[in-house]
């Protein structure tokens, strides 16, 4: 879309860490890849141990800079998510829509996270592969509000691979799905989650997760610490700078990965 | 999935402290086969940081197995009448050391693109505790600081209200002295440095004695004055001095968000599991056992028993003495250390130190030895003080990082007594000390006599280990040697010293299609 609008006006931007969990499998990589580069891979290898991906996200207000972590869901050990999970202000468990111990498997990561990530961490649950199921072109979730306003998939300009559903549909007729909207909501509902069902195939709510992620952050936990204080004594010395008054950087490269633009 | 034993390792690391951290980001994209276990169910060995629970935790591991970690004698201490607190909302520090902006470290850091993982903030001001009885004007009625703000460079010399403009010219002359360029005149090298600081200071330059204090605090010398030389002191002070204004103005040094050296070392880590290595927590080295099995010597493999009754066979195997077994006990020098959760923003230790720069998150707090009013020649007490801007507590707290060269109870009993004047001076009347964890650390002091001359003692073996942990203050330089020889030792041929820690981006592999 407009590349060049978002960085003209200097919003405060900060950085958001977000892990990815959920069984192997399910879809997190593609999710990821979806919403960095709008690109989905149909046969794409098992993550091995993790990746580290960003992408920008903007706001209204303010723009954020997700620091994407990809856990391998195949990961023997369970001996990696805790160094993901420290200090992350985000976390997106992830589940298979047509594999019900993957729902269990979410599950765990949900309590896990409850238990030992930072006490305000934002949790999305999102069930994937949903263009496996008859609701393919239907976004569910949160934002039903809108997606009922939306065209079908097929119809919107960024669907690339609108013939690709179709003929995949084809091979595997009828649905799919095993797990229900209601039953995962319900869920959701219960421990604060934000929920979404999403198709990394066809894009379908992807962007939608992770602006909603971005909403949900706490204005306090991106300014983090000290208040005003401090803040007003800043404005005159930075010289109307954006956020972030203690951060110090090492490298001026640190700008190059703004050419991205917004996704959101 | 096939077991571990299947695998023939090429290397195996034992342990995610720093050293073991930055070897496994160095080998993250050498295409060899890593295996990386820790005893702990954490990351960052002697390097990690800890909720409130999980520090309670570590405080009676550490009591309970000493031979696994390099501390001693760590307890938890709960003032009376403390409220509770919530314990994940705390992330405290083993490491909290500072980082020069002209270590080493950064570009590395750098140059192995891990630097946008991390977030660093800047170590603003030294604060060192000042004599009353010669100025009788702050003589306590008014409440007014009994900290002074040490100068740590020449702007700041000449800002300062506080040294007279005679003792100012001779800081001056040794401020510019140790400022110029070293190949400008090689005759400087000849300069006698064998003296201590203060002889030199005077004998040299003039300077008067109430300057040696704060001059010995900028090189961070975990010894009395009388007992640091100035070949220890004069390097560091220089360090401290051309660090300023590097990465901004106004600051000279570093620290990492979220938990010091413990972020680093999961960077590292997080880089190799990027790159294929494995990792399982929860699993130490029980035995290591030598195997022969040809008469070349190209494949002599450790066979190695984990605690989780894995074993395994490997080329290399590298870790400390506290990760690997049979490797004894070397001998250490020992510090007394508290981290301390005080109910004060402490404010006034982080004013921004130059037009432009960053809201400092670290400050300094040096009480020297003399201020104790005992007649021992004291070694002086450094509390790195962490506002809530390092992630590290809520708002209006404070972590306190506080040590001394003085191992047991008296020197957790100087450190208190230095805390308890610091929240004095400078906090609200009712501030006061929420929690704390006081524990004795073994390593190698900076002072000690050729703390940089390690070497790996048997360059053929297949077992590793990494010496002792620095005790220095600042992050030690050294540490980035000592992987780059275990690097080195584990590639063999395949070491090419300028691809060490040197990588391209991952994330945008993805561009080229």
């Amino acid at each position: 879309m407009s590349e060049s609008t978002s960085t003209n006006t200097p919003k405060p931007s900060s950085s958001v860490k977000l892990v990815l969990l959920g069984e192997a499998a399910v879809g997190k990589s593609s999710l990821v890849l979806r919403f960095v580069n709008n690109d989905f891979q149909e046969n794409k290898e098992p993550t091995i141990g993790a990746a580290f991906l960003t992408q920008k996200c903007s706001l209204p207000t303010r723009t954020i800079k997700f620091e994407i972590w990809d856990t391998a869901g195949q990961e023997r050990f369970a001996s990696l998510a805790p160094m993901y999970y420290r200090n992350a202000q985000a976390a997106l468990v992830v589940y298979d829509v047509t594999k019900p111990s993957s729902l269990t498997k979410a599950k765990h990561w949900v309590a896990e996270l409850q238990r030992q990530a930072s006490p305000g961490i934002v949790i999305a649950l999102v069930g994937n592969k949903l263009d496996l199921t008859n609701d393919a072109d239907e976004a569910s979730g949160e934002p039903r509000t809108d997606s009922e306003q939306q065209p079908p998939a097929a119809t919107t300009d960024e669907d690339d691979t609108a013939g690709e559903p179709q003929e995949e549909q084809d091979a595997t007729p009828g649905d799919a799905r095993k797990v229900s909207t209601r039953e995962a909501s319900s869920y959701a509902d219960e421990e604060g989650l934000l929920f979404f069902e999403t198709s990394a195939k066809t894009g379908v709510n992807v962007v939608e997760v992770f602006t909603a992620i971005a909403n949900a952050i706490p204005e306090s936990s991106l300014k983090s610490g000290r208040g005003a204080g401090a803040g007003t004594g800043q404005t005159t010395l930075g010289g109307g700078r954006p956020t972030e008054d203690s951060r110090v950087n090492l490298g001026d490269r640190t700008t190059a990965t703004a050419k991205e633009g917004c996704a959101c | 999935m096939e077991p571990l034993a299947e695998t023939p390792w090429d290397v195996t690391i034992s342990g995610t402290g720093l050293a073991q951290s930055l070897l496994a980001l160095a080998l993250s994209r050498s295409g060899k086969k890593v295996l990386h276990v820790d005893q702990n169910s954490y990351y960052g060995g002697s390097e990690a940081a800890f909720s409130l629970q999980e520090a309670q935790e570590w405080a009676s591991k550490v009591n309970g197995e000493p031979e696994h970690y390099p501390f001693e004698d760590a307890t938890v201490y709960l003032p009376e009448g403390a409220p509770h607190l919530p314990t994940r909302s705390y992330t405290l520090s083993l490491s909290p050391h500072l980082i020069y902006s002209k270590s080493r470290l950064l570009p590395t850091l750098v140059a192995s693109k891990v630097y946008r993982q991390l977030e660093f903030q800047a170590v603003g001001s030294w604060w060192i505790h000042k004599p009353q009885s010669d100025s009788s004007s702050t003589d306590g009625i008014t409440g007014s600081s009994v900290l002074y703000r040490v100068p740590g460079s020449r702007e700041d010399v000449f800002a300062d209200d506080i040294i007279s403009v005679k003792s100012k010219r001779t800081l001056m002359r040794f401020l510019r002295h140790i400022g110029k360029p070293p190949q400008d005149g090689d005759s400087g090298a000849e300069e006698d440095l064998t003296m201590s600081l203060p002889e030199y200071l005077s004998s040299n330059f003039q300077v008067p004695a109430e300057l040696h204090e704060p001059l010995l605090s900028l090189s961070l010398s975990q010894t009395s004055p009388r007992q640091t030389s100035a070949e220890y002191a004069v390097p560091r002070i220089k360090r401290h001095l051309a660090s300023i204004g590097v990465f901004g103005p106004g600051f000279g040094s570093l620290l990492t968000k979220w938990g010091g050296g413990s972020e680093i070392a999961q960077v590292g880590c997080r880089a190799l599991a990027v790159g294929g290595g494995v990792y399982v927590l929860n699993s130490g080295i029980e035995s290591i056992s030598n195997l022969h099995e040809t008469g070349n010597g190209d494949d002599t493999r450790v066979q190695l028993h984990l605690s989780n009754d894995e074993t395994i066979k490997t080329r290399f195997v590298v870790g400390s003495n506290w990760d690997l077994p049979g490797q004894g006990r070397p001998t250490c020098d020992k510090v007394a250390r508290s981290i301390t959760v005080v109910s004060s923003p402490l404010e006034s230790l982080f004013p921004v130190t130059a037009e432009g720069g960053p809201i400092p998150a670290g400050a300094v707090v040096v009480f020297p030895g003399s201020s104790f009013d005992q007649s021992d020649d004291l070694p002086p007490v450094y509390l790195l003080v962490h506002s809530s801007e390092t992630g590290e507590c809520p708002s209006g707290q404070c972590v306190v990082y506080g040590s001394v060269n003085c191992a047991g109870a008296q020197g957790q009993t100087l450190i208190e007594g230095a805390i308890h004047r610091l929240l004095q001076s400078n906090a609200e009347p009712d501030a006061n000390v929420l929690w704390s964890l006081r524990y004795t650390q073994l390593g190698v002091s900076s002072n000690s006599a050729n703390p940089n001359s390690f070497k790996f003692e048997d360059p053929s073996s297949s077992i590793l280990c990494f010496p002792p942990p620095s005790l220095d203050l600042a992050f030690d330089d050294a540490l980035i040697d000592q992987v780059k020889d275990a690097w080195k030792l584990v590639m063999g041929d395949e070491a090419d010293e300028q691809e060490f820690m040197d990588f391209e981006d991952r994330e945008h592999a993805d561009d080229d299609d």
